[in-house]
């Protein structure tokens, strides 16, 4: 194995160690390594933002196209807004930027996300379907899509107490449901994630030599840095 | 509860969280340790994804975003790798990646260290390629869509895309026969289908984080993506595929723990209404 991958998985698997201790306790180690990532994903955005000012601005200038020269002195006024006094010069090219994202979203958000879904919705079927399981799935659909809409569009107090206040109600267990789903679906992605992880140190970081002694030297660390100070053997506080 | 001893009820509602965790890290462990083979069961929407790239003519070129960072990896990456596997194991299919995250051009090379696409005969630049990260978010979706020469030049290392057969022909959107996306953000899994499927009608398929896929289930209800899958899936691509890897090891370790979460949730409960039928609860 290349030293530079031995290096990079030696690095990588006590920072995952030093990352996971907070599940535990916050301490030192766990200090250092989050802000050992937050100063190296900085360093890497901004890597990659000189980049992009080379291939997409410089690039192009170079060769002729001087339009970029607007895409330059535009980016150069958005640093106005640390100046206290001239900081309203940055509100140019950000309103250019905020409109050409809603421009490009607008040309087909209406298709995309009103006119397709709403149409997809309507085409669910009570009629002529075959399978029990679907055709109660499509009612149940058909009705939390109903009292849901009611819940957001007939806000004033009338219409969610007496009577009425049953179709509220309803959709309130529907929205319940539907974000227990994606709350039990965010658990399967977390421990997706902590598999990775443990795998990685298992299979990749655990055969490598030395790092079956490494493992419990980290822990033991990581044991006497959640240990609060006075409690610490070492060094005693004079 | 002043005055009062702890009852075991209040212990069970309050068991500290390293104990909570400990036990988690022991059985997140144990089945790495010792797999027990749980069957991965192949569901109705990995096997669309599935039989869409199987039906892909020779010569189709798929358009490949690496959307997701660093933090998605471990979930997202298997399944990358398996449709990697596949499309390299079907042969004759132009793969096109590129990068809608800042950390997709590394997390692609380590992806493709596991496939190790020599082992298939591909070729770089002949069978697949880089283009690298491409700034801009849902403006860079619509700009490849128009041009994709105009968004890059070069291919993730610097090198020119002339040099490469692969971009032969490769122009806009229309040069695309498939749309695949990878992603941790949910504007680049909608700004896809905004972007390319909205306005080429470009066939699109589309895998997400577990807890992302509620919000995408609407868009392949409508039509608008072939199939929706999680990454946490990749174990049941990887059957498909017939190429065992991450995603098959972490079946067992996924039940086990899952079973935990609902025995954590049940002894919660059991607690608290315990607690309330016995007048101990507020």
């Amino acid at each position: 194995m290349e030293m530079s991958i031995v290096i990079q998985t030696w690095m990588a698997a006590i920072f995952t160690i030093l990352i996971y201790s907070i599940a535990f306790r916050d301490n030192n180690l766990f200090k250092f390594a989050e802000y050992t990532f937050v100063g190296a994903a900085a360093g890497h955005s901004l890597v990659y933002g000189v980049d992009n000012i080379r291939k997409v601005g410089w690039n192009n200038i170079v060769i002729g196209k001087y339009f970029y020269v607007l895409a330059f002195l535009l980016g150069v006024m958005l640093y106005t807004r640390y100046h206290p006094q001239y900081f309203w010069v940055s509100r140019y090219p950000l309103s250019i930027m905020v409109g050409l994202g809603i421009g490009l979203s607008m040309r087909a958000v209406v298709t995309a996300e009103f006119i397709t879904q709403i149409k997809s919705t309507a085409a669910i079927q009570l009629i002529g379907v075959g399978d029990p399981f679907k055709l109660v799935s499509n009612l149940i659909f058909i009705i939390l899509v109903i009292t849901t809409v009611y819940f957001f569009l007939f806000t004033f107090p009338k219409a969610h107490s007496g009577g009425l206040g049953v179709i509220p109600k309803i959709a309130r267990y529907g929205m319940m449901a539907a974000f227990s789903y994606s709350f039990a679906n965010t658990v399967l992605s977390r421990y997706n994630m902590i598999f990775g992880r443990l795998d990685f140190l298992y299979s990749n970081w655990l055969p490598l030599p030395g790092a079956i002694i490494a493992l419990p030297i980290v822990l033991i660390l990581l044991i006497y840095a959640m240990l609060p100070p006075e409690k610490r053997p070492w060094p005693k506080k004079e | 509860m002043s005055g009062q001893g702890k009852s075991i009820w209040d212990t069970l509602e309050n068991i500290p969280r390293e104990v909570l965790y400990g036990i988690l890290l022991v059985v997140f462990v144990v089945p790495m340790i010792f797999p027990l083979g749980l069957p991965v069961p192949v569901s109705a929407n990995v096997r669309k994804w599935y039989n869409t790239i199987d039906a892909l003519p020779t010569g189709s070129v798929v358009l490949i975003d690496f959307g997701y960072s660093g933090g998605g990896e471990p979930e997202l990456g298997p399944m990358a790798v398996a449709v990697y596997n596949h499309l390299f194991k079907k042969g004759g299919i132009k793969v096109i990646a590129m990068s809608t995250s800042i950390e997709g051009p590394q997390l692609w090379d380590k992806a493709m260290a596991e496939i190790r696409p020599e082992r298939y005969g591909a070729q770089y630049g002949v069978d697949y390629i880089n283009i690298g990260y491409i700034t801009g978010g849902e403006t860079a979706m619509a700009a490849i869509g128009k041009d994709l020469r105009a968004t890059t030049s070069t291919d993730y290392k610097g090198a020119s895309l002339d040099q490469y057969s692969i971009m032969d022909g490769i122009v806009d959107a229309h040069s695309f026969d498939l749309l695949i996306c990878y992603t941790t953000g949910g504007d680049q899994s909608e700004g896809w289908v905004r972007q390319w499927y909205t306005v080429y009608g470009t066939r699109y398929l589309c895998s997400v984080l577990a807890m992302m896929v509620p919000t995408m289930l609407p868009y392949q209800n409508a039509g608008q993506i072939i199939s929706v899958t999680s990454g946490a899936q990749a174990g049941e691509m990887e059957t498909l595929v017939k190429v065992p890897a991450r995603g098959i090891k972490s079946a067992d370790v996924i039940t086990l723990t899952h079973i935990l979460c609902l025995a954590y949730v049940a002894i919660g409960n059991i607690a608290y209404l315990s607690k309330r039928f016995s007048g101990g609860g507020k």
